[in-house]
């Protein structure tokens, strides 16, 4: 079975969020980076699936040269190859057509990648890749598994869980629990230097969205503590002040 | 990095830019791994701590280890820990690679296992143990041990132990009673009795390999009749099959910290026959164990660190979070109805912070120098292996002690920033200073440390190893002088080590006299102040490296340059006073008697 697993290259979780260029860009400066976090559980379940039923992951990025390490770290874990489309992740529609290339290339029966990314949330990848390969997108996936040609999956909806099945190849945009969380291990991490990792031009510079300018959440404001007792007070407050009621 | 129990920048600049680890990356031994490898193993050890180390830390001190009907429990949380490590590949992470280990330097393997430390205390010596373990097998034992036994510790799916205090015999090995009796079929019958043995029995190992020091029927007295031996909770034959060996799992220690570390009572053959294989040779049992020791108490120093450093940052951030009181005015009047200021604005908090720092960065340092060391021995050859040899010799007393001493001050500093709230038990701070005490004791006593140091360390082959730390001293003197600012702290260093100089040409006409007695009676003294000399050594080294400066903002440079200047102000300065109490030839310690304590 081959799989394709595409990786973000995002801010750490705990990063210091702050834009430049009139907020039209985002500071990069002192910032750490790290593979998508719903991307990485995408990751270990194409790992399982290797380990259950043989065959070959290729790890995808559409980024620039900086995103090598975090591509390395795919191939710690377990990809055998890699692929780094040479471009900047401009939107949505970008970077799913850069991967429906690879991927009609490479006939991969299983196209996993997150449910998101964690930087802008698009969340759209998934389906606009199934729609230029005409198969199959589902999403987002918390159980996946195969059976002959048959993938049966689980999908969060609202209030509840649907039971998926359709046929590969196709699309999964993936998030936890699918498989169990997995960090490179020392051999994994010495052998991922001598990796393939091949680079490859985009396909076409066409994008669909552009952004105009970012804004940060304000601050969160000061608390007030107000008496229990002091009911009048409250309501001024609220009334007056806060002018919620 | 979810949590702040270590401050990630600071390790690289360390690693890479005050220890070098790219010179050593670019010997042949190393040269597997590279920068980029190594900077994902570090943040792998992270994500792993952040995941499934530190959440667990105050729930193993809430639910200890414990004793019942004949066995150990520990915090279940240890079954994945023991399966992710092994699969990391962190036991033979030291081993050369055709003993089956990822042969990674020392310095690299001390820097994953101080982030890991430093994210809960209570986890690294099962591994430790069990490395170390397996590292005397493939070093001493013969083929068939080292088929039967290293592979499963490898993958933490046995433990293993190290087995040396008995009731009687704690400081002092030369007393141990446990008995071998040799059979005719090449293994031995064990008969006797461990204590304080750690990570001794868990439900999360399948086997465990405990390596003893026991005497052969005609073993001389003394050191040189103890013999090491491969004793296996069960024993395994050769289709695999296990059979109980008879080591009785007596009892689990209540102890003050560390309590989701195991410390067992275990009994050889009281049950039954109990069996054993010899490691190397007989009666060599104390050297081959000696030989492991440099490691093991490297390790134990960086696990005092990792604890000071979780220590440092929690109250580094009580601090800035906590307001109380006002700023004392600088100019004037005090603002009346000024709201509280956080308490990290008051000059003394920010005196105990930086004293944490100086404590905490001063034994990273450490205790990477000494690892580097560990690895020149391993790629140096000729005359240049000898001097780092002996430089390690000389420096292992001292970073299991500076470390588990000042860090105890340290991480006490810590718990005072939080006030009454560092006394609750809803806070860390109370359990990182309860962890933190038994660093000065275990794997020899601060007392025992000192002894050696200056006993046996400052003298060994007529003084070469301190002089070869003197010339390692001056060539960072040398280079601080190079710069300013640096100049006068270059010659306070210099002072100290005058002053070093001096002590022992005063101390030694005792020893020279045959009263080891009275040459050794302050030895503890010596030893902190031969701990601040060190320290402020790797301070200076520090300072001249902050000062090439690098890919860090100013502002971390600028940080390391004041913390220096504290520790030399506020610490070095100490080793004034101890020079005073060292030169005394009252020699008051010695000459009170043990009535006076009436
Ligand atoms: C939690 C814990 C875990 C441990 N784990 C292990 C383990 O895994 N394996 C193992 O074999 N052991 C282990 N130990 C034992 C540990 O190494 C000993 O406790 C330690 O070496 C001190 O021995 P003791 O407790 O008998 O103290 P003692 O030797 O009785 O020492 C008491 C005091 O006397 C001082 N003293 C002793 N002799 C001298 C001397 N000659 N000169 C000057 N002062 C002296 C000591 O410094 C100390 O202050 C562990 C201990 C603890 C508490």
């Amino acid at each position: 079975m081959k799989i394709l697993v595409c990786i973000t290259h995002v801010p750490d979780t705990t990063a210091r969020i702050a834009f430049t260029d009139n907020n039209t860009r985002f500071d990069k400066t002192g910032v750490q980076y790290i593979i998508g976090p719903y991307d990485d559980y995408a990751l270990a379940r194409a790992v399982e699936l290797k380990e259950q039923l043989g065959g070959s992951i290729t790890a995808l990025n559409v980024g620039g040269s900086e995103t090598e390490p975090t591509i390395r770290k795919a191939l710690a874990i377990g990809a055998d190859d890699a692929v780094r489309v040479d471009a900047e992740p401009t939107d949505s529609f970008f970077v799913a057509n850069q991967i429906a290339h690879v991927a009609r290339d490479g006939h991969y029966d299983l196209i996993l990648m997150g449910r998101e990314s964690i930087d802008y949330n698009g969340g759209q990848v998934h389906g606009m890749v199934g729609e230029l390969l005409g198969i199959p997108s589902v999403s987002p996936v918390m159980t996946l598994i195969v059976e002959g040609q048959k993938v049966k999956m689980t999908r969060e909806i609202e209030g509840g869980k649907e039971f998926v099945e359709a046929d590969m190849p196709l699309v999964a945009g993936c998030q936890e629990p699918i498989a169990e969380w997995k960090i490179p291990n020392m051999r994994g991490i010495m052998s991922a230097r001598t990796k393939p990792l091949h680079v490859v031009a985009p396909v076409s510079d066409e994008q669909r969205t552009h952004v105009g300018s970012y804004e940060l959440l304000p601050p969160k404001a000061g608390v007030k503590l107000v008496d229990p007792n002091d009911m009048a007070g409250l309501v001024n407050l609220l009334k007056n002040e806060a002018k919620v009621i | 990095m979810a949590y702040d129990y270590f401050n990630p920048g600071t390790l690289r600049f360390f690693l890479f830019d005050v220890h070098g680890a790219d010179g050593l990356l670019a010997a042949g031994r190393y040269s597997h791994f590279d920068r980029e490898a190594i900077g994902m193993l570090l943040d792998t050890l992270t994500d792993f701590s952040d995941r499934e180390l530190y959440p667990y830390l105050r729930e193993m001190d809430r639910e200890p280890a414990y004793y019942r009907d004949g066995k150990i429990f520990v915090h279940p949380q240890f079954e994945k820990i023991f399966r992710m490590a092994g699969e990391l590949g962190l036991i033979g992470a030291s081993f050369d690679e055709e003993k089956g280990g990822m042969q990674l330097p020392s310095l690299v393997v001390n820097a994953l296992y101080f982030i890991m430390e430093a994210a809960n205390n209570h986890v690294t010596g099962y591994l430790g143990l069990t490395a170390g373990a397996a590292n005397l097998i493939l070093s001493f034992g013969n083929d068939e041990l080292k088929k039967k036994y290293v592979p499963p510790m490898l993958s933490m799916e046995w433990g293993g132990t190290m087995c040396l205090t008995e009731p009687q015999a704690g400081s002092s090995l030369s007393d141990i009673t446990t008995m071998a009796h040799p059979t005719e079929s090449g293994h031995y019958l064990l008969r006797g009795q461990k204590v304080f043995i750690s990570a001794g029995d868990h439900p999360y190992a399948e086997n465990f390999v405990h390596l003893v020091l026991a005497r052969l029927p005609d073993a001389p007295a003394g050191t040189k009749g103890i013999s090491l031996f491969v004793v296996p909770k069960y024993r395994p034959d050769d289709t695999g099959r296990m059979e109980d060996n008879h080591v009785t799992v007596a009892g689990e220690f209540d102890k003050l910290g560390q309590r989701g570390y195991c410390t067992t009572h275990l009994v050889f053959g009281e049950t039954g026959d109990c069996h054993g294989w010899l490691l190397g040779e007989a009666h060599q049992g104390l050297g081959y164990m000696f030989q492991l020791m440099n490691e093991a108490r490297i390790a134990t120093g960086r696990m005092g660190l990792g604890i000071a450093s979780a220590a440092y940052y929690a109250s580094l951030r009580y601090a800035r979070e906590r307001p109380q009181g006002r700023k004392l005015p600088t100019a004037g009047t005090k603002e009346i109805g000024a709201p509280q200021t956080p308490i990290v604005n008051h000059p003394d908090i920010r005196r105990m912070l930086l004293s944490q720092k100086a404590i905490v960065e001063g034994s990273l340092s450490l205790v990477l120098q000494t690892s580097y060391y560990v690895d020149k021995t391993r790629i140096a050859t000729g005359t240049e292996k000898d001097n780092y040899e002996l430089l390690l010799e000389l420096l292992t007393p001292v970073v299991k002690t500076y470390p588990a001493e000042a860090g105890f001050q340290a991480v006490n500093q810590g718990l005072q920033i939080l006030g009454g709230y560092g006394y609750m038990q809803d806070f860390e701070l109370q359990q990182y200073l309860r962890d933190m005490r038994i660093i000065s004791i275990y794997e020899g006593t601060t007392g025992i440390q000192s002894l050696d140091l200056l006993g046996r360390k400052m003298t060994m082959k007529n003084g070469a190893a301190f002089k070869a730390l003197a010339r390692e001293i001056q060539t960072v003197m040398e280079m601080a002088h190079g710069y300013d600012d640096l100049r006068v702290y270059a010659g306070q260093l210099g002072e100290t080590l005058q002053a070093t100089q001096q002590v022992l040409q005063t101390l030694l006409p005792h020893l020279l006299a045959g009263d080891q007695e009275r040459y050794l009676a302050d030895a503890t003294v010596f030893m902190e102040m031969f701990g601040l000399l060190v320290v402020g050594w790797q301070w200076l080294k520090t300072g001249v490296t902050a000062k090439k400066g690098g890919s860090f903002e100013p502002d971390f440079y600028e940080a390391k340059l004041h913390t220096l200047k504290y520790f030399f102000h506020y610490e070095l300065t100490k080793t004034t006073g101890l020079t005073a109490i060292l030169l005394n030839r009252e020699g008051l310690t010695l000459s009170s008697q043990p009535d006076y304590f009436d």
